[in-house]
C-alpha cells in the first residue's frame, strides 16, 4: 500500500514535471480542448439562463374561457353545468367588474382603464382539466368553445409549452454536443500523449531493461492525461468567464429594456467540480488508449 | 544459478545465433564470454535477461524457465539482474545520480533510502563530485562507470555485462574490470562478454568461447 502510493506520488510530480517542461505545449492542448468544451458547458449555461426565465411562467396548464358580452341566462347555466363534469378538475369564474379590477391595478395599464367608459371585458371562466396533456387540453378547449356563448377559448400554457418543448430539445442537444466533444477531448489527449510517448522511446526501453511494469511505464503518461484534460477544464472556465463577462452587460440592458431585473447565472459549484471531474476523466481515457496503443509500436521497433 | 539445456536460438530471417547450447554458471562465479563478433555473445546474455527467448531448450535462471516467464513476470526477473551495456544506455534528460536512481524508483523504494544507496554506489565508481552533472558532459569511462552504478544500485545478484569495456582505451578498461573484481570478491555472480584478452589474463575467472553459436570451455 505505502510502496503504491509512492509510486503514485512519484508518477503524479514526473508528470507535473513532463507538463511545466513543454509549458508551450501544455497550453496549446489546454487551449484547444478548453475552447472544445466551451461549447457545450456555454450553450448548458444558456439553457440554464433560458429556463430560469422561463420558470416565471404559469407551470399548470389553464384554459380561459371567454362568453359573449351577449350570453342568455341559459347558456351561462349549460356551460356551468358543463363545467362540473368528471374531465375538468378545478374552475374559477371571473365576471367582467373582477377583470377590469384586476387590469386596473396591474402596473403601467392603470391609466388605460381609468380611461374607459364601459368595461370592454367580457365575463370568463378559468378551466382546469384534469388531464394535463396537450391533446386533451386542446380537446377540452374545443369542446368548450363549441358551446353556445362561448366567444372564445384560450390555452394560457400554451407558448410556455412551446418554450419548454424547445428547451427540452436544446437540453438534448447540450448532451449531443457533449458526447461529440468528450470524443474530441480523447482525440486531443490520446494525441498529445502519443507524441509523448514516442518522444521518451529511450526512456521507456531503458526502463524496461531494468524491471519497470507496464504499469509504471503508463502511469506518468495517465498522470499527464488527466492533468492535461483537467487544464483543459480550466481554460474552459476562463474562455466562458471572459464569454459572460462581455456579454452580462448587454444582456442585462436588453432585460431591463423589458422592464426585467434578470441576471446572467453563473455555473453552480457542483456544475464546475462535475465539469472539471469529467474533463479530468476523459483526459486520462485519452492517454490509456494511446500509451497502450503506442507502447506495443515502441516495444515492436526495439 | 543459470543453467542453458539444449538452448538454440534462431533469429527472423533464419540467422542461428545459438546451437543447442548447454552450459551451467554457479552463484559467485565470474565467467567470461569470448569470441568474434556475431559469435552468440550479446544473444546469451540477451536470453538470460528474457530480452530474447530461446527458439528451442530451456534457459533457467535461479530455477525459473526464463523461456516461459510472462510478459508480467518478467520485469521482477530484471530487477535482480543488473544490466551493463556496451552503449550504455544512460538517459541524457536528466542528471548522473538521476540516472542511478531509476531502477530504485522502478522497484518504489523509499526516497531517502535510495538517495542513499545512489551516493554510496556513485561513491564506489568514484563520480561522487559528478552527481549532478548531464551524462553528456561525462568521458566515455566515465558514462561506464554510471552504467555500472546504475546496473548496482539494486543489490542485484547477477550482472550481465556486454563488452563493457569494448569503447575504452587500456587505462579506463582497467579501472572497469578493477570494479568487477571487487564485485565478484563480494559474492556477485558476473558474467562478461568481452574480447578484451587483457582483462580476462588480469581477473582469472572462467572462460566460455563462443563460435558460430556453439560454447566451448576455455581451459585456464
Amino acid at each position: 500500500m505505502i510502496g503504491w502510493l509512492r509510486h503514485q506520488k512519484h508518477a503524479l510530480t514526473a508528470a507535473l514535471r513532463r507538463l511545466r517542461s513543454q509549458a508551450l505545449t501544455t497550453l496549446l492542448t489546454a487551449l484547444a480542448m478548453g475552447v472544445a468544451i466551451s461549447l457545450p458547458s456555454g450553450l448548458y449555461l444558456l439553457l440554464g439562463n433560458l429556463s430560469g426565465l422561463a420558470g416565471d411562467l404559469p407551470a399548470q396548464p389553464e384554459i380561459s374561457v371567454f362568453l359573449d358580452s351577449s350570453v342568455s341566462t341559459a347558456q351561462k347555466q349549460a356551460i356551468a353545468a358543463r363545467l362540473k363534469q368528471s374531465d375538468i378538475a378545478q374552475v374559477r369564474f371571473v365576471p367582467k367588474d373582477e377583470a377590469l379590477a384586476a387590469l386596473s391595478t396591474a402596473q403601467d395599464l392603470s391609466d388605460i382603464s381609468a380611461g374607459l367608459t364601459e368595461n370592454p371585458l367580457p365575463d370568463a371562466w378559468v378551466v382546469r382539466p384534469h388531464a394535463t396533456s396537450r391533446e386533451e387540453m386542446a380537446r377540452v378547449a374545443a369542446d368548450l368553445g363549441k358551446m353556445p356563448g362561448v366567444a372564445e377559448t384560450h390555452l394560457d400554457s400554451q407558448w410556455a409549452e412551446r418554450l419548454q418543448a424547445a428547451l427540452a430539445i436544446g437540453r438534448t442537444g447540450v448532451w449531443l454536443l457533449a458526447g461529440l466533444f468528450a470524443i474530441a477531448l480523447v482525440a486531443i489527449s490520446g494525441n498529445a500523449i502519443r507524441a509523448q510517448v514516442l518522444a521518451r522511446r529511450d526512456e521507456i526501453l531503458v526502463s524496461r531493461l531494468i524491471g519497470a511494469t507496464d504499469r509504471y511505464i503508463r502511469r506518468p503518461f495517465l498522470y499527464v492525461g488527466a492533468l492535461q484534460g483537467l487544464l483543459g477544464g480550466l481554460a474552459a472556465g476562463g474562455v466562458l468567464a471572459i464569454a459572460g463577462g462581455i456579454l452580462r452587460a448587454p444582456v442585462e440592458r436588453l432585460a431591463g429594456l423589458y422592464g426585467s431585473t434578470f441576471h446572467l447565472l453563473p455555473p453552480a459549484p457542483l456544475e464546475i467540480v462535475a465539469v472539471l471531474g469529467l474533463t479530468g476523466l476523459f483526459g486520462w481515457l485519452g492517454a490509456w488508449f494511446s500509451v497502450s496503443r503506442t507502447l506495443r509500436q515502441v516495444e515492436a521497433t526495439r | 544459478m543459470i543453467s542453458f539445456s539444449q538452448v538454440t536460438k534462431r533469429y527472423p530471417g533464419g540467422h542461428e545465433a545459438l546451437n543447442t547450447v548447454n552450459l551451467t554458471i554457479e552463484q559467485g562465479e565470474l565467467v567470461f564470454l569470448i569470441g568474434h563478433s556475431g559469435a552468440g555473445k550479446s544473444t546469451l546474455l540477451k536470453l538470460i535477461a528474457a530480452i530474447e527467448r530461446p527458439t528451442s531448450g530451456v534457459v533457467s535462471v535461479n530455477g525459473q524457465n526464463v523461456g516461459r516467464l510472462s510478459h508480467r513476470a518478467v520485469p521482477y526477473l530484471r530487477r535482480n539482474i543488473g544490466l551493463v551495456f556496451q552503449d550504455h544506455k544512460l538517459l541524457f534528460d536528466r542528471n548522473v545520480i538521476e540516472n542511478v536512481l531509476l531502477p530504485l524508483d522502478i522497484a518504489g523504494t523509499d526516497r531517502r533510502e535510495a538517495l542513499k544507496r545512489a551516493r554510496a554506489v556513485i561513491d564506489k565508481v568514484g563520480l561522487l563530485k559528478r552527481e549532478k552533472a548531464n551524462p553528456v558532459s561525462l568521458s566515455g569511462g566515465e558514462q561506464q562507470r554510471l552504467c555500472i552504478a546504475r546496473a548496482l544500485v539494486s543489490r542485484p545478484a547477477l550482472l550481465l555485462a556486454d563488452e563493457p569495456t569494448g569503447n575504452l582505451d587500456a587505462g579506463y578498461a582497467a579501472d572497469i574490470m578493477a570494479m568487477f573484481r571487487d564485485f565478484h570478491q563480494v559474492g556477485t555472480t558476473l558474467v562478461i562478454a568481452t574480447h578484451d584478452d587483457r582483462a580476462i589474463s588480469a581477473l582469472g575467472g572462467r572462460t566460455l568461447r563462443l563460435d558460430h553459436g556453439k560454447v566451448a570451455e576455455v581451459s585456464a
